[in-house]
């Protein structure tokens, strides 16, 4: 085998005319052309994984949830967890620039990877963070209907105008009940987008960067 | 981005550009993405001119770069489809320059190649293109001794490939 990969390394350096060949005009063009590279891809998806779970806050039944605590001891605690929240999307957004910028061609291969892989991990942490905040959200508004009984009234006049007449205690558990399971399964299929675009992403890169770690050991 | 950067940039890609289309023959099976890969090369090398100091070799900056666009940043290879008839060009033999049994030793082995993963691709890349395990160890960000001990790794599998 020594000799036969010696026999095509000579035939390969005899090669080297056989290549196609770009004009200058055909490389110039080339440099304002879009970069389609995996770092990009990471920046844009990591970007809207940071904007789409504030949006959620912005949809009207979020508002609508939110709304109930205006009166209530809950209204302090909401106030709290926001700065919490914010403070924390703050640091993370600071740490994901600063390891984006870090990410260099001109490193050798496994840094690279690396340096990837990292930058990429600290978006994981905020979404598995954003998320079990979206779950804490869920968990403050059905506490909030729970304790609340401004609202009643609108519950029993709800309970009237229906055909059936249910309990307003029923009622109450049943808009428990659904906003509780809205909650979870609207954290279960951002969890799942989440997972598939990093797996698909990064599956590539991450075989051959174990490839390279594997041989260290 | 001044007009003489780019000027300078573009005649030493130009002058240089079988690296990179070595690489690409390595890493695509088509003209297709050949091509496409050689632009995100070429997007990749001229966003990081600015930072090349002239202290290294234009060349021995850009395998670097190539190799590290094909491995890790470029993604669009693994959809390609592979189609025969763009080897058998790249890969051509001209029957007056070897012998019969010669010839087909190459093709064979030129097949095995492409049949290597990302990474041991890399390794015979640099290999075959004369650099010594100091520069393959450096280019890959793996020790020197591990570069050899992966090389006869890679050795073996061709052997595997080549007579199953």
């Amino acid at each position: 085998m020594m000799d036969e990969l010696e026999l095509l390394k000579k035939d390969w350096q005899k090669r080297d005319d056989q290549h196609p060949k770009l004009s200058y005009d055909e490389i110039h063009n080339m440099l304002w052309k879009k970069s389609s590279s995996i770092v990009k891809w990471i920046l844009i998806i990591s970007i809207l994984e940071i904007i789409l779970p504030n949006l959620l806050y912005l949809l009207p039944s979020m508002r609508d949830g939110l709304s109930i605590y205006e009166n209530t001891a809950f209204n302090r605690y909401y106030l709290r967890v926001s700065i919490f929240y914010y403070a924390v999307l703050a640091y993370f957004i600071y740490l994901f620039y600063k390891r984006y910028r870090e990410i260099s061609v001109l490193d050798d291969a496994k840094s690279l990877m690396r340096k990837i892989i990292k930058t990429r991990r600290t978006v994981k942490y905020y979404v598995v963070f954003s998320l079990s905040m979206i779950l804490v959200t869920v968990m403050m508004v059905l506490l909030g209907i729970y304790q609340n009984n401004d609202f009643m009234p609108l519950m029993e006049e709800m309970a009237q105008n229906g055909k059936d007449d249910i309990a307003p205690e029923r009622l109450k558990m049943s808009l428990m009940v659904a906003v509780g399971i809205l909650g979870v399964l609207m954290t279960l299929v951002i969890g799942a987008v989440y997972f598939l675009l990093y797996g698909l992403l990064l599956r590539k890169l991450k075989k051959n960067y174990h490839e390279l770690k594997r041989l260290e050991v | 981005m001044n007009k003489e950067l780019e000027h300078q940039f573009v005649t030493e890609l130009e002058n240089n550009q079988n690296i990179v289309h070595k690489v690409c023959t390595l890493y695509t099976n088509n003209r297709e993405a050949h091509n496409d890969l050689f632009q995100e090369i070429t997007i990749q090398l001229w966003k990081a001119y600015p930072k090349f100091r002239s202290e290294s070799k234009f060349s021995t900056w850009m395998y670097r770069v190539a190799l590290n666009t094909a491995i890790t940043l470029y993604r669009k290879s693994k959809r390609s489809i592979q189609t025969q008839d763009y080897e058998s060009v790249i890969f051509k033999i001209k029957a007056d320059e070897y012998d019969e049994t010669e010839e087909q030793q190459l093709k064979l082995m030129y097949n095995a190649v492409k049949q290597l993963g990302d990474i041991d691709k890399a390794l015979v890349f640099l290999y075959l293109e004369d650099k010594d395990y100091a520069e393959i160890s450096e280019t890959l960000g793996i020790s020197e001794v591990n570069a050899r001990v992966k090389m006869n790794r890679i050795k073996t599998k061709l052997r595997t490939i080549l007579n199953p």
